[in-house]
């Protein structure tokens, strides 16, 4: 554990090299490039300001800026979905690496949540840059992005350590990834608000809703960024047991999906 | 150019750079190969396989310093084990431990990204090799320079012609400077001055007193430029030891392995190929300038119009040595039908010793279309006085003034 920590250490440039390449890659002969990672949330939130917030009236919900209350939550969810969609198929993609040179393997799954951190972080400037302009109320708690994302990050790594490797013994695994995204979107509390969960559930369904740590950390977000004490809805479902054992969860992920991937990844050159 | 006589020449020493205790390597062969996860619930625990010990029991110490040679034929396990010592694979038996950093060419240029530039892809493949943006810098001009890119270096590889590639992935292996360095099969790419250029600086590996590991099927090469030879065979270590007394024995061993094969749309079919004696017994082994009678029995269930037979002799290499055939001797045969014969009647046989290959043919008068070709299905063995090289047999003299 302590060899194969030190070799991924002293392979971080390739991680840093490897998600400089997938952050490029994705933007290959387009004029704009990078541009493009910002372009597309600004887009969606014009549409949903519009659409929202000059069309439909969200009734009911007690949420104002319903664009900023969804962009909230969306942003987060992207850098989960493209994180994982990415890191399913990677060693098996990038077979002719892994056949033919030695890297600590993680390397490849962990690239794919670097990329996806990135552009998580430039779309959320964008997003930090419109509500500026729109001379939003921004919470103290802000600050606290970078640990928010640091809290999401583990978890994602801790999952897509697990998907990567297995996806190598069972392929399925890379579109059953895609459905089960779909499904759990809808049961994380992104566009709509969690009162319509804790309105509308039976108390022990509620229970189930609450085991899912995305449900947490995008809540986090929806506190630091949207700001619900100002712009409502009034009542979070934030708990501190909740942050707490998603991040003892989380940690915890992380540390079991790389024990997981090391203890299979000598057999991945065979099966690939 | 660098002297032949100077690779081979280097600083050795008694330090160990890889060491290899009592390594077996095992694949399992499914016998249905299920890879999803539907079937793996439905055959629960029902997924048969054999086990295939690609490798066992090697043992070898590599010390710093040497070069050595893993031959073997197809299958051997000489590939498994490279692959072993760059850890790409983890044996299922033994130890392997290597001390100093490895660069392999198992393949050149993989993991090259084609949308990336020759630049780019530069540092990306060095730092899969597990090497620092910095050690790049200073060895980067000498990449490019000896890859022969020149400006191309800022284009996308996807533009790279193929040569340019395997330039560009050999380059970056060997100049990364690497302690160990694995090489498979891969020099052979590029043309002649290139080759020289890679067996130059090869050279300048052995004599910096660097570990070189080098798979090959070229026993002459791997005499040529190593210390020491590993003859593998069905995964198990034939024979360690001197490149050329390994060399000797591996040729006349490689020498029986005869593959022949032969095809055609059979309109025409061999029954039988018959190699004989100038006094018309067969016959497997000849003298310089013996006669020898080819005899094919040859059969055409329907009629054929205006067939062509023919002959060839090839060396181990599969080079032909003298050919020829019907239409080259003049003669037209109009049409076959049923059973025939085809004898061509050698004077003296010019040959230099060596074992020949004989593949007989008939095909269509173009030559478009092959009846049967039977491709190096047969042998002799020429036995000729004399130690000159090449093919024939030359009655000459030498005079000095």
């Amino acid at each position: 554990m302590k060899t194969k920590l030190k070799s991924l250490y002293q392979y971080r440039e390739l991680l840093l090299n490897l998600t400089r390449k997938e952050v490029k890659v994705k933007y290959k002969n387009s004029v704009l490039g990078i541009v493009w990672s910002m372009i597309n949330p600004l887009i969606m939130l014009l549409v949903f300001y519009i659409a929202f917030g000059l069309f439909f009236k969200v009734q009911g919900t007690g949420i104002e800026f319903f664009a900023i209350y969804l962009m909230s939550g969306i942003l987060p969810w992207n850098f989960l979905a493209n994180s994982l969609n990415l890191a399913v198929g990677t060693v098996v993609s990038n077979g002719n690496l892994v056949k033919k040179v030695y890297f600590p393997r993680e390397v490849l799954p962990l690239a794919n949540v670097g990329a996806a951190a990135f552009n998580f972080f430039l779309q959320s400037l964008v997003l930090f840059a419109f509500m500026l302009i729109l001379r939003y109320h921004f919470s103290p708690w802000l600050l606290m992005f970078p640990l928010v994302m640091l809290l999401e990050a583990l978890f994602i790594i801790g999952v897509a350590l697990f998907l990567a490797a297995l996806n190598v013994f069972y392929r399925d695994l890379q579109h059953l990834t895609e459905i089960v995204l779909m499904a759990w979107f809808w049961m994380t509390p992104i566009v709509y608000p969690i009162t319509y969960i804790t309105d509308k559930l039976p108390g022990w369904a509620q229970q189930i809703y609450f085991l899912n740590p995305m449900t947490h950390i995008i809540q986090l977000f929806h506190e630091i960024i949207y700001h619900p004490s100002v712009y409502g809805p009034t009542t979070s479902y934030l708990s501190t047991k909740g942050i707490i054992g998603t991040t003892a969860f989380s940690v915890g992920f992380v540390v079991l999906g790389y024990l997981f991937f090391t203890s299979r990844e000598g057999r991945f050159a065979e099966f690939i | 150019m660098v002297e032949l006589s100077e690779i081979g020449q280097h600083v050795l020493s008694d330090k160990k750079a890889i060491e290899i205790q009592g390594v077996g390597k095992c694949f399992r062969i499914y016998h249905d190969l299920n890879q999803s996860l539907k079937e793996k619930v439905i055959n629960f625990r029902k997924r048969g396989y054999e086990k295939f010990w690609a490798l066992r029991d090697i043992d070898l110490d590599i010390y710093q310093g040497e070069t050595i040679s893993l031959v073997g034929p197809n299958g051997s396990g000489k590939s498994t084990l490279l692959r072993l010592m760059t850890r790409i694979m983890t044996p299922n038996e033994g130890k392997i431990s290597a001390h100093g950093k490895i660069a392999a060419m198992l393949e050149l240029g993989a993991g090259f990204q084609p949308d990336l530039t020759g630049k780019e892809n530069i540092y990306l493949n060095a730092s899969v090799l597990g090497f620092t943006k910095r050690e790049v810098d200073a060895i980067y001009d000498e990449i490019v320079d000896f890859a022969e890119l020149g400006p191309f270096i800022d284009n996308q590889v996807k533009n790279y012609s193929s040569g340019m590639y395997v330039r560009l992935g050999f380059s970056i292996a060997i100049n990364v400077n690497p302690d160990i360095l694995l090489v498979d099969e891969v020099l052979a790419v590029g043309d002649e001055a290139f080759q020289a250029k890679c067996l130059e600086k090869i050279n300048g590996f052995q004599r910096a007193g660097k570990t070189i590991v080098l798979v090959t099927h070229n026993v002459d090469l791997a005499a040529m430029i190593s210390d020491r030879i590993l003859w593998l065979e069905n995964g198990r270590a034939k024979k360690l030891g001197d490149p050329r007394d390994i060399c000797g024995e591996y040729h006349e061993f490689m020498r029986v392995d005869i593959e022949g094969t032969d095809y055609g749309t059979r309109r025409i079919v061999f029954t039988d190929v018959q190699i004989l004696g100038g006094d018309g017994r067969p016959r497997a082994k000849f003298a310089y300038r013996d006669p020898m009678i080819l005899r094919f029995a040859y059969e055409a269930a329907e009629p054929v119009e205006r067939p062509v037979f023919g002959f060839g002799f090839y060396d181990h290499l599969g080079l032909m040595v003298y050919g020829t055939n019907t239409k080259l001797k003049g003669i037209q045969i109009p049409r076959v039908e049923g059973k025939g014969t085809v004898e061509y009647r050698i004077e003296a046989l010019p040959m230099a010793s060596g074992r020949y290959f004989l593949s007989v043919a008939a095909h269509t008068e173009d030559g478009l279309v092959n009846y049967h070709w039977m491709d190096k299905m047969f042998y002799f063995d020429m036995e000729s006085a004399g130690s000159d090289a090449g093919y024939l047999n030359i009655d000459c003299d030498v005079q000095l003034d």
